[in-house]
């Protein structure tokens, strides 16, 4: 028995009326929302009303005088939007979620209450389990990259040079454009292995002395994807075979988006680069803690004789940290929401899953494969993963972290 | 500090940190010269032929710019339909959104009323939410509504204040406004309405620009929500029309045309971004927020 239908027969009911109005609109998609605009409007007004008149008269049977009866008034109908929106938009459809994910519910079949087996299944699927993993890479690998080239951005433009404005704005630019489809199209084509501008650049290098570079680069990337890839099935095949490979030839280059071979090796790697590519709102939290950081406590360091390492490791580099720590818990958060490029970059996901996200298979498993109550309970971890991490930031900022003042 | 001022650097010293100053100034070119060539190849191969965008060893530029892609998508109806539904959808949800969470921002900021610290709380708390914890159950009662296949669930949410994020930062901002303003005009007899109107709005200009910038971009980048809600093809936005030009049983993909309309779904955007920059950084320094 599905305690959620009745709810969702009464809405069902409640619509009916408004629907048959305005099915005949249908036809003209944009009239079609624009008249349900126009009744959403009409909606809220009622509901703000109504809920600032009851607010108010709360405050009248309490005894309180004009002024904070007006004031009570004003208050909660300003901000009645938001409270109508998260009472229909976010609690009630959490709740809902909360309740399917017991459930093994299916659109248009009737739902069953299964208990706990969709969390236990979800943790003996494999499909997740690599989502979670590859999350863990890019929390370990991607966002310190990431970190470290807004940190050097920032510290590139915390310097007198000239135009520092326009540069700001060109290193950030890319943080708008890292999530449109137009944007990772172009880093597909560019990272293409056989015809890609980028690879032909290494290949370029590859013929001169910088071959060793490139070389590098190549075995140390697929040495830490292969033991990740260990790490996760317990099993050593792969990296024995990079091993085995030894140091590449001047004829190897990266493989990247690539979709045969060794390629999910270097899938999450391509990620990467556009992680470090848009790491703009980084440098945005990392240039305010620099403008905090006192001149004098340099100035003073330079009279005691330190140098650019040591004046960045002890003063800056702790008094930075609070930001490094909110950009480490924002950037892991976002790896396991990462979902246009788990579509747009690799077909499918990626070889061998290689850039699965929990948003990624969530949106999959709902939406492809109809499995909905799986998908609710897959959201329900998400959240638990991301409120812990949350809770974990705001408590550890006094432990280890430095302010200014305390 | 006018002992600091007055010291004149050594010859040798000047010439060093002029010599600094250069380097720094050549790093910080390299590195927006790498930052923005995904923009140049898009722009480049987009001009290209389909030989050249398909060739074994890429072409930097084309040898002869062709303007062929852009032909082939402003003659194609169904390119208009695109454009006009990625417009009408980041119209409507931006406008919409901006107008609600600015709203519900001076709610938060300038108005003492009951519970406003709880209801307060529980709004940075569904910041924490992701936005698929929603996803499911969403879909569930729109499909419920008739809603699906509509631009309604893309939307009509947003004018609920969607976004907790942006009236927090909208409210950081309004609180740095000066108290003041608000009681002087009470007492001169203004009605709340009037204080937001004539106050509070005006003021707030940067902050607005900031977050409607950020609602703009993504609203116009948004592909998880269209991919669930706007089935029919003539419904689809550019982001999606994007990516059906991609055809993955095939090797050869038609590259100018992707670039092509690559350019036209990026440019929005940048312009945007110019439009508001000088905002953006003051309401960024203001409220130490991120985007």
């Amino acid at each position: 028995m599905d305690v959620a239908q009745p709810l969702l027969e009464f809405l069902e009911k409640l619509f009916g009326p408004v629907n048959s109005l305005l099915d005949p609109l249908k036809s003209n998609r944009m009239a079609y929302t624009l008249a349900w605009s126009a009744l959403t409007l009409a909606f809220m007004i009622v509901s703000g009303l109504c809920m600032a008149g009851l607010a108010r008269l709360i405050a009248r049977l309490r005894g309180k005088n004009r002024l904070y009866q007006y004031k009570t008034f004003t208050g909660y109908l300003f901000a009645s939007p938001w409270i109508t929106g998260f009472v229909i938009f976010v609690l009630g459809p959490t709740l809902l979620s909360l309740y399917w994910s017991f459930t093994n519910l299916r659109i248009g079949e009737p739902a069953e209450l299964i208990g706990l087996k969709n969390y236990v299944d979800l943790f003996k699927d494999r499909n997740f389990i690599t989502a979670l993993f590859n999350s863990f890479y890019l929390t370990v690998i991607g966002v310190p990259l990431q970190m470290a080239a807004g940190l050097g951005m920032a510290m590139l433009l915390n310097q007198r040079i000239r135009a520092r404005n326009v540069f700001r704005l060109v290193y950030y630019l890319p943080v708008l454009l890292a999530t449109s489809t137009a944007v990772l199209f172009t880093w597909r084509l560019m990272l293409n292995a056989n015809n890609g501008v980028i690879n032909s650049i290494l290949g370029a290098l590859n013929k001169g002395p910088l071959h060793y570079l490139v070389g590098a680069f190549i075995f140390v990337t697929e040495l830490t994807s292969a033991a990740f890839m260990a790490l996760q099935t317990g099993n050593t095949k792969i990296l024995e075979k990079i091993v085995a490979m030894g140091f590449p030839g001047p004829e190897r280059l990266p493989l990247w988006l690539g979709a045969d071979g060794l390629a999910f090796l270097w899938n999450k790697p391509s990620v990467v680069m556009i992680l470090m590519w848009s790491a703009g709102a980084m440098m945005v939290i990392y240039l305010a803690a620099l403008s905090g950081v006192p001149q004098t406590f340099y100035e003073a360091a330079k009279v005691d004789g330190a140098n650019a390492w040591q004046r960045f490791r002890h003063i800056t580099w702790p008094m930075i940290a609070p930001a490094t720590f909110y950009n480490l818990i924002i950037g892991m958060i976002a790896t396991l929401q990462i979902f246009e490029a788990s579509v747009s970059l690799v077909r499918d996901g990626g070889q061998n899953q290689a850039l699965y996200s929990v948003a990624y298979y969530l949106w999959r498993s709902t939406f492809r494969f109809n499995k909905v109550g799986y998908g609710a309970a897959m959201s329900w971890v998400l959240l638990a993963i991301i409120v812990i991490l949350t809770v974990i930031q705001f408590r550890s900022q006094g432990k280890w972290v430095y302010y200014q003042g305390e | 500090m006018t002992a600091i001022a007055q010291y004149r650097p050594s010859r040798e010293k000047r010439i060093k940190d002029t010599a600094r100053q250069a380097i720094l100034y050549v790093l910080a070119c390299s590195l927006s010269v790498v930052l923005v060539f995904p923009l140049f190849w898009m722009v480049s191969t987009s001009l290209k032929t389909d030989k050249e965008a398909n060739a074994p060893k890429p072409v930097w530029l084309p040898a002869q710019p062709q303007l062929d892609a852009y032909g082939e998508l402003l003659s194609d109806p169904d390119w208009r339909t695109y454009i006009a539904n990625s417009i009408f959808v980041a119209v409507l949800g931006v406008g919409g959104t901006l107008v609600s969470v600015t709203i519900v921002a001076f709610a938060f900021s300038r108005l003492d009323w009951p519970g406003r610290n709880l209801i307060f709380f529980m709004m940075l708390g569904t910041l924490m939410l992701p936005f698929q914890a929603t996803l499911v159950p969403q879909y569930v009662l729109f499909n419920k509504l008739g809603w699906v296949d509509t631009f309604n669930p893309v939307t009509i949410p947003g004018y609920f204040a969607g976004g907790a994020a942006m009236v927090f930062l909208l409210r950081q901002f309004m609180l740095s406004i000066p108290r003041e303003l608000d009681e002087a005009a009470l007492v001169d007899g203004a009605s709340y309405w009037q204080i937001f109107r004539h106050i509070v709005l005006p003021n707030t200009k940067p902050a607005l620009a900031t977050v409607g910038l950020f609602l703009f971009v993504g609203q116009w980048n948004a592909l998880q929500l269209p991919l669930i809600y706007l089935q029919s093809r003539d419904m689809h936005t550019l982001p999606m029309a994007i990516l059906n030009l991609f055809n993955p049983q095939q090797t050869q993909q038609p590259w100018t045309l992707i670039m092509a309309t690559s350019l036209v779904a990026v440019v929005p955007l940048v312009v945007v971004f110019l439009a508001v920059q000088r905002h953006f950084v003051e309401s960024i320094v203001l409220t130490g927020t991120k985007g």
